[in-house]
């Protein structure tokens, strides 16, 4: 066979590559929501920094309240929603691009018959779609940038683990679109399909969250959940690998559906395969508990004197909490004790065990709202939400004494009185002025130079 | 005559009750200008796609030097170039030549001898979508000059030309086909095709009528001076 290296499988991926950005980026998807994004997340840094100014204010007048002023709760998680909510209704747009535009001019046919595996298409659409995320990501890092022009604070691991976890959630948007893409025939239908996934999660997340059973459970299968731990500061080894996986399989579908010449009833063979697959490995992912409090006050752990004194107590602690799902005072048990007691003791099983009846009938159930500590073969029970309380009662159960506090410096918060009138001006006027030239840069016909190499013919 | 390069074996595709291929069979022999000739809706493109990998078939097979060719690796040894794409039209000719001259590591000097054979410079510039559709024909058949495979297969590769473009094409490819490329090309135009090809397929309602050179088809006909347009009307 003629030229076998050229049509099999060797061929460079830099063209491709150079291909698929060209085609992202040259077209208007990519740069309206670029567009689109300024605004919206100006919007909200300007009101996240107005409102950061306010309580610092106040903190100024009392310390004590300087340390509830977290940059990440007071500026980045706000600005990063904005994107977010970019992300989810507009970026399947953009990603979709990658490979719609090509099913829909035909020019898919000559792609598939380029001497690329199916699979190395997907990977380098994907790339491009990374490629695109980063572009429109560019409006975030300005605003993180505004805000250190400010002289506001980012503690550096939890900003890079939020940008991490936008990151990852912006992949997988890209990789259910890509999907959404292979099996529709026009990129119409392909918008529908993805925007079914990420707006039908959301609305997943806001109708079954909180709920027991099993609309918790299908609640957590949510796109919206996947941002939870990184806007809490925490980094959860299973999840992220988790979101690995979706992201895998989801170009794995892709990479199935894109070949136009393989029959309908393989392709689905192979998706049902694929699906087993995810489903084992996110099974096993969601085995693993190793998270990592990334957060500059270390919200998401207790104090360190705590943290090495509970990892020592490698016994089964069993908690049995007599609440509904949703009251707020299991809420709170569960951020401030019971979550961190799974991060840092070995072995611990929590029990819910109560109802929305249980709760509307808490006055006269006397048992409502207690929570049953069993560590050792010892239990206590106590109503309490607070580690002050709580942490005394299991060292007494396991027979040791609380230990002594580590020094250290508390947190103290980070209080910034600015104005960010100014940010205005840069996301509504200059950063669309800049992305403007961009666009006109990237839909420039190549030099003059370039063109050359196409007319030079050796005689 | 050479061996056969391709052979095609009872090939059959139905789309529900309709069928659109019917048991066809031929073989392609190497160097040749193999034209596929049919009115609209004779199952040229699905018989063209079917070989080339692109549409799932109900039965059939396709011999590459005698050995079976699955779908999946017809992209080894066939390139086709569909009808009607105008492939990346916001982008450039020129990025659109340099994608596949990357892609076949094509030198400078190859991809301009295909700029220079087929006119393209004055466009170079433009986007696919803003090209006359004569250019667009063009840009193709330079994607398709682009790819080094033994066979290309091309659909309609006339549409949109004027005569003297026809002519200059027609003679590009018989070059092409001189140089020991195989070319099998899908052509409703017959004075085209007369023009263009050594042999003929004669296709009508996905069944395959006759097959052979023009002297062939004239024997076959009855009609010793028959040009391709009233053996066409005679045989299918």
């Amino acid at each position: 066979m003629r030229s076998r290296d050229m049509t099999r499988g060797r061929a460079p991926l830099r063209p491709l590559l150079v291909k698929e950005l060209w085609e992202i980026l040259g077209g208007p998807a990519a740069w309206a929501m670029l567009l689109l994004v300024c605004p919206l997340v100006g919007y909200s840094f300007f009101q996240a920094v107005s409102l950061y100014a306010e309580a610092s204010e106040a903190a100024l007048q009392s310390p004590a309240l300087a340390s509830g002023l977290v940059p990440l709760d007071g500026i980045l998680v706000p600005t990063f929603g904005a994107f977010y909510v970019a992300v989810t209704l507009l970026f399947p747009f953009v990603a979709i691009r990658v490979l719609g535009g090509e099913k829909e001019s035909g020019a898919l046919r000559l792609l598939v018959q380029l001497p690329y595996r199916p699979a190395t298409l997907i990977g380098v659409k994907l790339a491009a779609i990374l490629a695109a995320w980063t572009v429109t990501f560019v409006p975030v890092l300005s605003a993180l940038l505004v805000w250190r022009m400010f002289g506001g604070h980012l503690a550096l691991p939890e900003t890079l683990n939020l940008i991490l976890g936008h990151l990852l959630y912006g992949l997988l948007v890209g990789a259910i679109a890509l999907f959404a893409a292979a099996v529709s025939d026009n990129a119409a239908t392909a918008a529908i399909l993805a925007l079914a996934f990420t707006l039908g999660s959301w609305v997943l997340d806001f109708t079954l969250s909180g709920r027991p059973g099993l609309s918790e459970w299908i609640a957590q299968l949510s796109l919206t959940q996947t941002l939870r731990h990184f806007e809490q500061g925490l980094l959860s080894l299973g999840l992220v690998l988790g979101i690995i996986a979706c992201i895998g399989f989801f170009a794995a579908l892709a990479t199935i559906w894109l070949p136009p010449g393989s029959a309908p009833k393989h392709k689905l063979v192979r998706s049902a395969l694929c699906l087993l697959a995810v489903l084992v490995v996110v099974a096993a992912t969601a085995a693993i508990h190793r998270t990592f409090d990334l957060t500059e006050d270390q919200r998401n752990s207790f104090a360190p004197a705590d943290q090495r004194a509970l990892a020592q107590l490698t016994a089964p602690l069993v908690v049995t909490a007599r609440f509904s799902p949703e009251d707020p005072r299991y809420v709170d048990l569960r951020r401030n004790v019971l979550a961190k007691l799974e991060r840092v003791m070995p072995n611990v099983t929590i029990r819910l065990v109560g109802s929305r009846q249980a709760a509307a009938a808490s006055a006269s159930d006397d048992a409502y709202g207690e929570v049953e500590y069993v560590y050792a073969g010892r239990s206590d029970a106590s109503r309490s939400t607070s580690p002050r309380e709580i942490l005394p009662l299991l060292y007494g159960l396991a027979g040791v004494s609380p230990p002594a506090p580590l020094p250290g410096t508390a947190y103290e918060g980070y209080p910034l009185v600015a104005d960010a009138s100014s940010s205005l001006l840069w996301f509504f006027a200059a950063l669309p002025l800049l992305i403007g030239f961009a666009w006109w840069w990237t839909r420039r016909p190549p030099s003059s130079r370039t063109l050359i190499h196409f007319t030079e013919v050796q005689r | 005559m050479t061996p056969r390069l391709l052979e095609v074996l009872s090939l059959a595709k139905r789309y529900g009750d309709q069928v659109a291929l019917a048991d066809i069979a031929f073989s392609v022999h190497g160097g040749e200008v193999l034209g596929l000739i049919g009115p609209n809706g004779a199952g040229k493109t699905t018989l063209l796609e079917a070989i080339a990998g692109l549409l799932p078939v109900d039965a059939g097979a396709i011999l590459w030097n005698g050995r079976e060719l699955p779908p999946e690796r017809r992209r080894e040894a066939i390139f086709y170039l569909p009808d009607g794409v105008r492939p990346y039209g916001e982008q450039a000719v020129a990025r659109v030549l340099a994608f596949f001259a990357g892609v076949y590591r094509r030198s400078r000097t190859q991809t301009a001898e295909i700029v220079d054979a087929l006119d393209l410079a004055p466009v170079l510039a433009k986007r696919v979508h803003a090209l006359s559709k004569g250019y667009a024909r063009r840009t193709m058949l330079a994607l398709g000059l682009l790819s080094p495979h033994p066979l290309l297969m091309m659909d309609e590769p006339f549409d949109g030309f004027d005569l003297r473009q026809t002519r200059a094409v027609a003679e590009l490819l018989r070059r092409v086909a001189g140089e020991g490329r195989t070319l099998v090309l899908a052509i409703h135009q017959l004075a085209d095709a007369e023009r263009a090809c050594d042999r003929f397929l004669l296709l009508a309602d996905g069944r395959l009528r006759a097959t052979g050179s023009l002297e062939e088809l004239r024997a076959k006909a009855g009609r010793p001076t028959a040009n391709l347009e009233e053996l066409f009307l005679a045989l299918t």
